[in-house]
């Protein structure tokens, strides 16, 4: 019943005022059954990508197929598709039994069918006891409405299910169970489904595979393992989690180590990179490059013969599990603050106290021209 | 073969299109063409030929302007109507800013009934205001009869109300609400935080209210003073009942068209009250959109009211006095409608005769109005509905050509809108003068922008995610608007239907020039009576009007809340 969702050079522009260029030739693929997030920031085109593919705007150029069906000009209500909206758009003038029954009243079910569908649906979304008293959906809490407008979407059986910043009106702690409820649901269904976020946190949590777009184009598909430790650049490297920047230039190299000069500083960093085809062809003595590294692969000491990089600490945030850092760069004034967590909290350090900054030499990322090397 | 595939192709595309919303929506468009823009183009064009001759290049004159030139009678015309509007927006603004300002700070009794009576001028048909101070303050008046007797002691005496003066007493009274409601709800609405913080810093009283409080409600100032003026000038029933010698455009209208059957003549002058009316506009948007101001805090919180017991005694005095004086003319008419005569001190002659007679001179007058009040208002639902959802939904690339269009009968005076109808429809191949129908469209005209103003906002209110999660579960437009949109708009539809159908009950201005014996409306046959000297049987069908009208109005407030009768702010 569900199907992959392929997207050819799809492009965009609103042509107002000023014309914006929402989605400048987007290509890609959707699988079978797939739990599929579209990620970026606002403005970025994610949700333009996903009106598009429910049918309520219009393409500029190119083509979009549900399967092998070409489904560029069909309008929407002609697709087939589900999808849960940011407001939940349930219908104030009708009870929750008519709000999800909605899709199979047009589809003119018969009367039992319909309250078998709607039964099992609402089963399914954990809201069995609502049918009971069946209130007008506006008595609810934002869980439950949140619940109903799945079950409603679900309900006739689409071929794909999009869900527009689905979580994005619930408070934290709600969205968190909700997500897991939402990746339940689909999995139990085994619908092809977009699931447009901003929040990259929710995206890895839930996604099957992301895709993080940036101005109208997407930077970087893959699973959120492959995103989070190989990013395409430096924008998808900072927007799915903290990377801090250290601009450089290659002194030697030797196999696959490299001897990495930083900039405004003496100290040299011997680093490990597995030199695949690509990087013999970039990595070269005297390229300038970017090194890029999490919060959690670089480590700090009070020691001066410990660490490499001195900086003043600014702010010790306590988060839990690790202990933030944040760390004024001492070689380079203009650098920004550097970030890293450490397990547990180094005695005898306090906000004000110089450091020393070392770098995982087998974990660290190489970035040229925002790209990654 | 290619061809014929491809022919079949195109076909088969084209048919699975959605074409319902085209054909529906497309009605409502042609009937402002036809009804709204061609007669104004008619009456634009009329008014560069003389009477009698063609509309064609060779006729183009600009003799019917050079009137205003020439003629005594057009020059007094219209300086009486710019003396009339300014006055009676300065007057309006004078009384009714201390009156709102009094109900929403001052900590006085029984707010919302001044509010509610506060309302009534505005309900009241404003020839029925008119002619009741004429019982009042006319030639035989009942208080002027008494103050002139004080008067007199010191050899004075009050003139009687006909002319300029009544004319601004009157329509002051009659507009005060508009000022006082609108004042009312900015002065209410605004943060109290605002001044709050001025107290902090140090600010008094008065610098408190100059430099805060003033400016922020001043863009409210500016809404009520520029209703007040197009209503002012457009104003038909007031003048013409107190007018006397003195005419202003609309009556001038009427004299054209009576006197003369000149609709040419009638145009040149509707013409220029619309542009008087249009430049009127354009200043109000530039003084008030300069002095616009978003509101920066969300925070909000309850005015302190005043308790100082002499700011509270001054409030309750004036606000009775202004109530009891905007009241005057209900109270005089229901007197009036029971006796037959009110010359002197006290009416004189008890009788039900005024109302007996009802049935035998006006059952047809009433069945009309109730036509005619009943059937526009069903036709004015239907297309200010599907425009306001053309405009808020299909959003076509002119929007705001269409929005424009069909606002325009909302500022223009209600005779222009006849002379305009009468213009395209009384001669040539489409002549409906004196019939139902041209009526019925000139009400249509005039009120559809009320049910597009109501709906529109229900509209803009209403989360577009409702109607696209309708089309994305399957729903075809027609299924989607009969099910979602439709009922939830269902409010808007009715509150402004109800505005509509209460208006029309009292229609004066419109209807004087398009009725016949056959189509004539209650508020005429009531305009005639008072013309005739007939004070006790107009007073009985204007106490049948007024109850009619606010049981209407009463009624929308019960079923669809306090905030359907502000909307006569509209109106």
């Amino acid at each position: 019943m569900c199907s992959n969702i392929i997207y050819k050079d799809v492009v965009k522009r609103f042509e107002g005022k000023e014309i914006v260029n929402a989605l400048k030739g987007v290509s890609f693929e959707i699988e079978k059954g797939e739990l599929f997030c579209l990620l970026g920031p606002s403005g970025c085109g994610k949700t333009t990508l996903l009106r598009i593919s429910a049918g309520l705007e219009s393409l500029t150029a190119g083509q979009i197929f549900y399967g092998k069906k070409d489904i560029t000009t069909i309008p929407p209500f002609r697709r087939n598709i589900g999808m849960v909206f940011q407001s939940f758009a349930l219908y104030p003038h009708m009870n929750v039994f008519e709000n999800v029954a909605y899709g199979l009243r047009v589809r003119k079910e018969s009367k039992d069918i319909v309250k078998k569908k709607v039964t099992e649906i609402m089963e399914l979304v954990g809201l069995p006891d609502v049918l009971r008293r069946n209130p007008s959906p506006t008595a609810l809490s934002g869980g439950q409405q949140q619940r109903i407008a799945i079950a409603r979407a679900l309900v006739y059986d689409p071929e794909i299910l999009l869900l527009d910043e689905p979580l994005a009106s619930l408070d934290a702690k709600l969205r968190r169970y909700m997500r897991a409820e939402i990746r339940r649901i689909q999995k139990a269904t085994n619908i092809t489904t977009i699931y447009v976020t901003h929040d990259q946190e929710e995206a890895m949590a839930i996604g099957d595979r992301l895709a993080i777009m940036n101005s109208g184009l997407i930077d970087q598909i893959g699973s959120s393992d492959q995103i989070y430790h190989h990013p395409n650049n430096m924008f998808v490297a900072n927007f799915i989690g903290k990377m801090n920047f250290f601009p450089g230039t290659i002194q030697e190299v030797q196999g696959n180590n490299c001897k990495i000069q930083l900039e405004h500083n003496q100290k040299r960093l011997d680093l490990f990179f597995e030199m695949n085809q690509k990087r013999k062809q970039e990595i070269s003595k005297g390229k300038k490059i970017i090194l890029g590294s999490r919060p959690e692969k670089l480590s700090i000491s009070a020691n001066p013969d410990d660490g490499l990089l001195p900086g003043r600490i600014q702010i010790i945030q306590n988060l839990g599990k690790v202990t933030r850092y944040e760390i004024a760069p001492l070689w380079d004034s203009k650098n920004k603050l550097i970030e890293v967590d450490m397990e547990g909290k180094l005695s005898g350090v306090k906000e004000g106290d110089v450091v020393y900054i070392n770098f995982d030499r087998n974990n660290t990322l190489l970035f040229s021209k925002k790209k990654a090397i | 073969m290619a061809i014929i595939n491809n022919l079949k192709e195109f076909i088969l595309e084209q048919s699975k299109k959605d074409y319902t919303p085209y054909l529906i929506l497309s009605v409502p468009l042609l009937f402002l063409v036809i009804f709204l823009l061609w007669p104004l183009g008619m009456s634009i064009g009329k008014a560069f030929v003389l009477r009698g001759n063609e509309l064609i290049l060779d006729n183009f004159t600009f003799t019917n302007f050079q009137r205003f030139f020439t003629s005594s009678m057009y020059q007094r015309s219209l300086r009486n109507s710019f003396v009339i509007s300014f006055s009676v927006v300065f007057f309006t603004l004078l009384i009714g800013v201390p009156m709102g300002y009094f109900v929403a700070r001052v900590e006085i009794p029984f707010k919302k009934l001044i509010l509610s009576l506060g309302i009534l001028p505005i309900i009241t048909p404003a020839f029925v205001g008119a002619f009741s101070w004429v019982i009042l303050l006319g030639k035989q008046g009942v208080v002027r009869y008494m103050v002139n007797k004080v008067l007199g002691l010191v050899g004075l005496s009050l003139p009687p109300i006909y002319g300029l003066f009544g004319i601004i007493f009157t329509m002051t009274l009659t507009y005060l609400p508009f000022v006082f409601l609108l004042s009312h709800g900015a002065f209410k609405s605004s943060n109290p935080l605002l001044e709050e913080s001025a107290i902090i810093m140090g600010a008094g009283h008065s610098r408190i209210l100059r430099t805060i409080t003033m400016p922020l409600i001043l863009p409210s100032l500016g809404a009520a003073s520029i209703l007040v003026f197009i209503r002012a000038i457009g104003n038909f029933g007031i003048p013409a009942v107190l007018g006397g010698q003195q005419y202003v455009l609309p009556t001038l209208i009427y004299f054209r068209v009576n006197g003369f059957w000149d609709l040419n003549g009638a145009s040149a002058i509707a013409i220029l009250s619309v542009i008087i009316v249009v430049i009127a506009l354009t200043i109000q948007k530039k003084v008030v959109s300069a002095r616009e101001y978003e509101t920066i805090s969300t925070a909000s919180s309850e005015h302190k009211l005043h308790r100082h017991p002499f700011i509270k005694a001054i409030a309750i005095i004036y606000c009775s006095l202004v109530l009891l004086i905007s009241l005057a003319p209900q109270i005089t008419i229901i007197t009036m409608s029971f006796f037959r005569q009110w010359i002197g001190f006290l009416p004189v002659g008890f009788t039900l005769e005024n109302y007996k007679i009802i049935p035998q001179i006006a059952s047809k007058a009433i069945k009309n109005s109730l036509f005619l009040a009943t059937s526009a208002s069903l036709l004015t639902a239907l297309i200010g509905t599907l425009v306001a959802y053309i405009t808020e939904r299909r959003r076509p690339k002119g929007a705001i050509l269409i929005d424009f269009t069909v606002m325009t009968p909302f500022v223009l005076p209600g005779i222009v809108v006849s002379v305009a109808l009468l213009s395209a429809f009384s001669s040539g191949p489409i002549n409906i003068s004196g019939t139902f129908l041209i009526l019925m469209i000139s009400f249509v005209v005039r009120r559809t922008p009320y049910v597009f103003r109501s709906v529109a906002a229900s509209l803009t209110q209403l989360d577009e995610a409702l109607e696209e999660s309708s089309t994305i579960s399957g729903a075809s437009w027609y299924y989607t608007f009969r099910k979602v949109t439709f009922p939830l708009i269902l409010p808007g539809i009715i509150a402004g239907s109800i505005l509509t159908f209460a208006t029309l009950l009292q229609e004066l201005s419109t209807s004087i020039l398009l009725y016949s014996a056959k189509t004539q409306t209650l508020p005429i046959q009531i305009y005639n009576a008072v013309a005739d000297g007939n004070f006790g049987v107009a007073s009985s069908l204007s106490v049948l009007l007024l109850a009619a009208v606010f049981s209407v109005v009463y009624l929308m407030n019960v079923f669809l809340g306090e905030t359907a009768s502000s909307s006569f702010k509209l109106g």
